[in-house]
């Protein structure tokens, strides 16, 4: 009990005493996570629609792989786009490696599988006469698959939620391309993964307890847009 | 006069099972349509094929004098002169006016324009004061009228109802039954599907009577062939069915 305490008083402490190091970790790892959301949910949104509401050989399978990417271990996400980026990688005269974009990139390749799972499922489930119901009044696709955006939009901000979760939890990608470099790529999940290998625990537990302040935040201000 | 629409020869299945076999259908302007025949015999199938929904696999069908191209572009053009309210409409989440106006910004009219024909076509079906009324405070019949000024907003040439009176209060089915039966005065045809055979009468439409449609798959060894008949001026439509031994 006294050690939950003492990492509570480290957390306030080190939020109160606007750590450097600790707001250093808590900005990267709300930036990349929210980059990496944007680019997810850019290609995932549409790529679960075009999916859902439309017919083409091996959809099934197409299905069964999203599914499947959706439990891909963050360590092969990192392991895959390192070999892409590093030196010898197709792209590694970019010099990507130990980045932050590497971690955005990275990350989105988490996301992106279940933002598209999450809008497919929302589409799905979606009442299946609201695509034909804009065509007869007159719409055109676009202007119909915008008003299914929109009837649906709950479902489609549920899979953003989830796929920032996820992101803003992972540790892999961002210690494999990040390098977790101080005040630079270090992240809260790196920073801890760093202070609880050095026996840090109460310190380790403390970013933790922020990493899941940031968390709720980003949230309750998801819920709220919900909500509008 | 072009016929609104000639149906020549079509086939629509689903899966193995024909849903709809006609050999000619003629729908003329300024008429109304009561489309009648028992669940199966491919009524809402055709009002889907006419609304240009769902495409037929085999036969052409043509529209004000010219064949429908059945792509996205051409069906654009046409989908503006149509609109079809189906059996059970889906109501978008919003209010009233978001939902009678969708058909209208659709077709680029806004402002002034847009609200006055919404607070028109809601007049219409009895519903003056309901534009800002959220769609979860409609009850059933007040839904339908919503549904149908939506439908009828952006005057189509053609007005597509499947059973809009089914399960609705008689105060609403007489409103909508009074607006149906005004529409060809106003240049608007109606193909309307029901199975109260009184309606052909209170309306004075003309009857396409549909008759077994892809029931036949059922008895599995035997094919048929199946024709349609259609007299102009008699409006019946009642395919006759031919067995075969397979």
């Amino acid at each position: 009990m006294d050690f939950i305490l003492e990492s509570f008083q480290t957390s306030l402490s080190l939020i109160l005493s606007l750590d450097r190091e600790v707001f250093s970790a808590v900005s990267t790892s709300v930036s990349v996570a929210a980059w990496s959301i944007v680019f997810g949910s850019l290609i995932g949104i549409p790529l679960g629609l075009t999916i859902a509401i439309s017919e083409f050989p091996l959809k099934r399978w197409v299905i069964t792989m999203l599914n499947t990417l959706m439990a891909m271990p963050t360590v092969v996400v990192g392991l895959v786009v390192y070999g892409i980026i590093s030196r010898q990688g197709p792209l590694g005269e970019l010099g990507l490696l130990f980045t932050p974009t590497a971690m955005v990139i990275g990350q989105t390749v988490l996301a992106l599988p279940i933002v598209a799972n999450y809008t497919l499922s929302a589409v799905k489930g979606s009442d299946d006469r609201i695509l034909a119901t804009a065509l007869t009044l007159g719409a055109s696709p676009l202007q119909s698959v915008l008003q299914l955006i929109r009837e649906i939009r709950f479902g489609i901000m549920a899979a953003v939620i989830a796929g920032f979760g996820r992101v803003i939890s992972e540790v892999g990608v961002a210690m494999m391309l990040g390098g977790n470099i101080r005040g630079y790529s270090r992240t809260i999940t790196t920073a801890i993964a760093l202070e609880t290998s050095k026996g840090e625990f109460a310190f380790g537990l403390a970013l933790g307890i922020i990493l899941m302040a940031v968390a709720l935040i980003v949230n309750l201000i998801l819920n709220i847009m919900q909500q509008r | 006069m072009n016929a609104q629409y000639v149906i020549t020869s079509v086939q629509k299945r689903y899966g193995e099972k024909i849903a709809l076999e006609l050999k000619t259908l003629a729908i003329w302007p300024g008429r109304i349509y009561i489309l009648t025949g028992p669940n199966g015999s491919g009524k809402s199938t055709l009002l889907n094929i006419l609304a240009l929904l769902s495409k037929p696999e085999l036969g052409a069908v043509t529209y004000a004098g010219k064949r429908v191209i059945w792509k996205n572009r051409e069906l654009g053009v046409l989908r503006k002169k149509i609109t079809l309210m189906h059996q059970s409409p889906y109501l978008f989440t919003g209010t009233v006016f978001d939902n009678v106006a969708f058909g209208l910004k659709a077709r680029g009219i806004s402002g002034e324009n847009l609200r006055r024909t919404v607070t028109d076509s809601l007049t219409m079906v009895g519903l003056f004061d309901f534009e800002d009324r959220n769609i979860t405070q409609l009850s059933g019949g007040e839904a339908r009228r919503v549904a149908l000024a939506r439908a009828l907003a952006p005057k189509p040439e053609m007005l597509l109802l499947d059973e809009p009176l089914a399960h609705v209060d008689r105060e609403s089915a007489e409103i909508i039954e009074k607006l149906i039966a005004s529409l060809p005065a106003r240049g608007t045809t109606v193909v309307m599907s029901t199975h109260d055979s009184q309606q052909r009468e209170r309306l004075g439409g003309e009857e396409i009577q549909l008759c077994a449609g892809g029931l036949e798959q059922a008895s599995g060894w035997i094919d048929y062939t199946k024709d349609s008949e259609f007299n102009v001026n008699g409006g019946q439509i009642c395919p006759v069915l031919k067995m075969h031994a397979a």
